[in-house]
């Protein structure tokens, strides 16, 4: 079954590229994130931010599951094979990756924040999902999808402690989500070049909307369940596309 | 022998070590010695098939085995997989209610015996764990247990050129990483089957029960079957025997995993494979003897807990010579076959705190 869909993604993917006159020739996809908390860069253990309760913080870790990532056209999407990246705010080299693509024009990007449910059941993994890099839990086995650690004076926790671990794949509370970013401008991919596409993230975007979520109030969340899933629900809203470099 | 028939074999034999030698050069090892890995006659395929994506070897079993007995996956050396799952005690903890863990600390829960792991759809005593593969990093990691970090325990390995030789061997190449790790150990633990106690010779027609254990299993038939059916007697579910909350741990099982209140006291099933050996039981250690286990059983389930299993509402009534039955019956589930087989012991015999 899953074969068959894949098949007919194929097809989907070449009749697109012929409707966009795309050639066999790949291009290099280059995506590159730019942490923000209100546009103002994170550095971490050092920048006071405030949020909107007025409360401060700064940030010591913060670091995010992107996967299953595709462009997107008018007809269909081009995937990223085995596409699975850790950002990692401390580890510059993270903070872009690139991939081959299908040279023509695209539209859009799709990705999922966090790491599919199959990759959660499936045992031991390498890479960006080796356990190794801290975002797994080995107490209720999944992994952590996204991760921020701070200090703030308004948290009740030892040490002032800020800390979100957030993670669930499965039922009512998973936070899994699939984020769809339009392009600004179209998107070129042409053979033997280089496109960039910048992302920024507002980490501000993690304390309202939909869910008002205080320090004060919750300066912990640490397993999967609804504070989890409320977190998900406002940081799904953190990404944009920032600039678009094209050959 | 002719003289030519010697030196031809003298020229495969240095023609084979040549080989051997490039090979080794090369850092490549050629594919392991891949092993057939048989479901006992009549039972049910496994839950989930632990070995489709991580292909059981004699190299990879052998790697899992050193590293279930070496202690340098602990913090401080003294706490290999293998203190806390002891092959004599069907790999548990003999006789210790909780177990012991790095720099004098205990664990909370009673260290499960393990056979039968491909069968078992979700791992520890709350089905937190939902693969044999990641389930090591949980005691590896934890204070109370090994105490260790990944990084630390990839490290020594590194350190050790017969453990770069066995990687090779068993993964073509001599790269040491969490992942190979863990799938060794998958090789080691999940071939562990326990499958010929009397019980099953008795089933298989190659023994007769005694009297007593006859009765003893007409009982167990009638009374404990439906949550440990046969042949791996547990059906793996999660359920609450209206055991008291202990009040030093605190501990309501699978609504940890959940967070559901419906699964408030609820714990896995266990087996009854090999149960006289696996003292003390319950999923703290509360009780010493089977005799307990089957009192609790009779009078002792609390019947107001909200959560408990709607099959012991009227607790089991049991009989002075009945339960002497039921625990003959019991002591056929023991399997020395496996419990004295060279192939899973380890350099570290008798290993007792």
């Amino acid at each position: 079954m899953r074969c068959r869909a894949y098949i007919l993604l194929l097809l989907l993917t070449a009749a697109g590229s012929f409707a966009n006159g795309q050639s066999a020739e790949p291009g290099l996809v280059k995506i590159s994130f730019v942490n923000t908390v209100t546009g103002k860069p994170i550095l971490l253990d050092s920048t006071v931010f405030t949020n909107p309760f007025s409360e401060t913080y700064t940030i010591t870790r913060f670091k995010y599951y992107i996967s299953n990532l595709a462009l997107t056209f008018p007809e269909g999407v081009f995937k990223e094979l085995d596409s699975y990246h850790l950002v990692d705010q401390s580890n510059a080299q993270s903070l872009s990756f690139g991939f081959t693509a299908l040279a023509g024009t695209y539209d859009g990007l799709v990705f999922l924040l966090g790491v599919d449910s199959l990759r959660n059941v499936s045992g031991a993994q390498s890479g960006a999902l080796d356990p190794l890099n801290d975002m797994f839990w080995t107490w209720n086995t999944g992994y952590i999808m996204a991760k921020m650690e701070g200090r703030s004076p308004q948290s009740k926790l030892v040490n002032r402690k800020v800390e979100y671990h957030i993670g669930g794949f499965a039922g009512v509370n998973s936070v899994l989500k699939n984020i769809k970013l339009t392009f600004p401008v179209p998107v070129n991919v042409s053979a033997g070049k280089t496109t960039e596409i910048i992302i920024e993230t507002d980490f501000a975007a993690w304390w309202q909307q939909p869910n008002e979520l205080k320090i004060s109030e919750h300066p912990v969340c640490s397993s999967p369940g609804e504070l989890a899933k409320k977190i998900a629900d406002n940081y799904s809203k953190m990404f944009r596309v920032r600039q678009i470099i094209n050959p | 022998m002719k003289p030519g028939v010697i030196i031809s074999i003298l020229a495969i034999v240095l023609g084979g070590l040549l080989l051997i030698g490039a090979g080794r050069k090369e850092e490549t090892a050629g594919p392991p010695d891949y092993i057939e890995w048989r479901i006992p006659a009549g039972w049910p395929k496994p839950a989930n098939d632990i070995f489709a994506r991580n292909k059981l070897s004699e190299q990879g079993f052998q790697l899992g085995r050193k590293l279930f007995y070496d202690g340098r996956l602990s913090k401080d050396g003294n706490f290999p997989c293998a203190s806390c799952h002891q092959q004599f005690g069907a790999f548990s903890s003999y006789d210790h209610d909780l177990s012991h863990g790095y720099n004098n600390t205990f664990t909370t829960r009673n260290a499960p015996p393990l056979f039968n792991l491909a069968w078992m759809p979700r791992l520890h005593w709350d089905g937190g764990v939902n693969h044999i593969e990641v389930q090591p990093l949980s005691p590896i990691t934890a204070p109370n247990e090994m105490g260790e970090n990944l990084d630390s325990v990839l490290l020594k390995l590194r350190r050790d050129t017969s453990y770069l030789r066995m990687f090779r061997a068993a993964f073509g190449t001599p790269e040491i990483n969490s992942q190979r790790m863990l799938k060794a150990l998958a090789q080691f633990t999940g071939s562990i089957v326990s499958a010929n106690s009397k019980y099953d010779k008795v089933m298989r027609g190659e023994a007769t029960f005694t009297y007593s254990e006859q009765n003893g299993y007409t009982f167990f038939k009638a009374n404990c079957a439906s949550c440990h059916p046969e042949p791996l007697f547990t059906d793996y579910s999660f359920r609450n025997i209206g055991l008291p909350v202990n009040e030093f741990l605190n501990d309501y099982g699978r609504m940890r995993i959940t967070g559901d209140k419906k699964d408030s006291l609820k714990f896995k099933v266990p087996s009854l494979r090999n149960v006289a050996l696996t003292f003390p039981y319950m999923h703290d250690g509360r009780f010493q003897s089977l005799n307990a286990v089957l009192d609790h059983y009779n009078s002792g389930i609390i019947t107001t807990q909200p959560t408990l299993d709607t099959l012991l509402h009227k607790r089991i009534p049991i009989a002075g010579r009945q339960k002497n039955d039921l625990i003959y019956f019991l002591h056929t589930l023991s399997d020395t076959s496996m419990t004295k087989n060279p192939r899973f012991s380890g350099e570290l015999k008798n290993f007792i705190h």
